[in-house]
């Protein structure tokens, strides 16, 4: 559980930063494109997200694999639970990376 | 002897009835119960946001458009909803890692009768109130900046 609660920890201190940014401005203005694109822009951000996107998706993925175990039990289950999440995770992670970098410029 | 194993194993497995049976319902097991409830709610969130927000790489139309989808006034009472479900799920979080360090467990006792249990007490009930009081509030705050433009 160490890596639960590692990633739950530094997640909930980089949600804290993004929701931060969300506060700066009027709500209906930080979700024009302009200002999206260049938070994305600026790269300390674009790496918050990034860490966001890495630690989020293995505390969620790993906890729902924590819940499925606790349901049932046998070495197929537990594999399959595993290698399935693992891979849902990996998929996440790679989806959400491509569009932080495409927003970021480094794509374009 | 290994199929009265298997029998044993078959014969302990709830599944999701054990996991929701409210006939055990004390203020642990309801917070076990929401940690997981909130937890695969804000999953399903996260898995939908990544996918909303890729909606940027397609340019300022695309990301417009994904707006008017999401932009309403059942997407804000959605979003109030994952700003209760995320404070309560951090908090109680907290609370938990405290626990599994052996904080707020209370000192070992002899077990009498009613045989409540000494890692129950007051520390951790009062864990989970505050966790739903923050969500509350938490909750409160963000009708006001969500729903305050409607």
């Amino acid at each position: 559980m160490k890596i639960h609660y590692a990633t739950g920890l530094g997640a909930l201190f980089v949600v804290a930063i993004h929701i931060l940014m969300r506060l700066v401005v009027p709500y209906t203005s930080s979700l024009e494109y302009d200002h999206v694109i260049s938070n994305y822009h600026n790269f300390l951000y674009a790496v918050a997200l990034e860490a966001i996107l890495v630690l989020v998706a293995i505390h969620g993925f790993n906890g729902l694999r924590v819940i499925l175990l606790e349901l049932r039990q046998s070495t197929l289950w537990e594999n399959g639970v595993s290698v399935a999440t693992i891979i849902a995770m990996i998929a996440l992670i790679l989806y959400g990376t491509r569009t932080i970098i495409i927003a970021n410029g480094i794509g374009l | 002897m290994k199929s009265l194993e298997f029998g044993n194993a078959r014969e302990n497995r709830e599944g999701l009835r054990g996991w929701l049976d409210p006939s055990r319902y004390g203020w642990e097991r309801f917070a076990y119960w929401a940690q997981r409830l909130t937890g695969v709610f804000l999953l399903i969130y996260f898995i939908g946001h990544v996918y909303e927000t890729s909606s940027i790489a397609g340019g300022k139309d695309a990301w417009n458009l994904m707006l008017e989808l999401t932009q309403t006034i059942w997407g804000h009472l959605f979003l109030i909803l994952v700003i209760g479900t995320s404070t309560f799920h951090s908090v109680n979080g907290i609370r938990l890692i405290l626990t599994e360090a052996g904080k707020g467990l209370g000192k070992p006792g002899r077990p009498d009768y009613p045989y409540h249990p000494s890692s129950l007490n007051r520390r951790q009930r009062s864990g989970i109130w505050i966790a739903l009081t923050l969500a509350a509030v938490a909750m409160l705050y963000g009708t006001n900046i969500l729903l305050g433009e409607h």
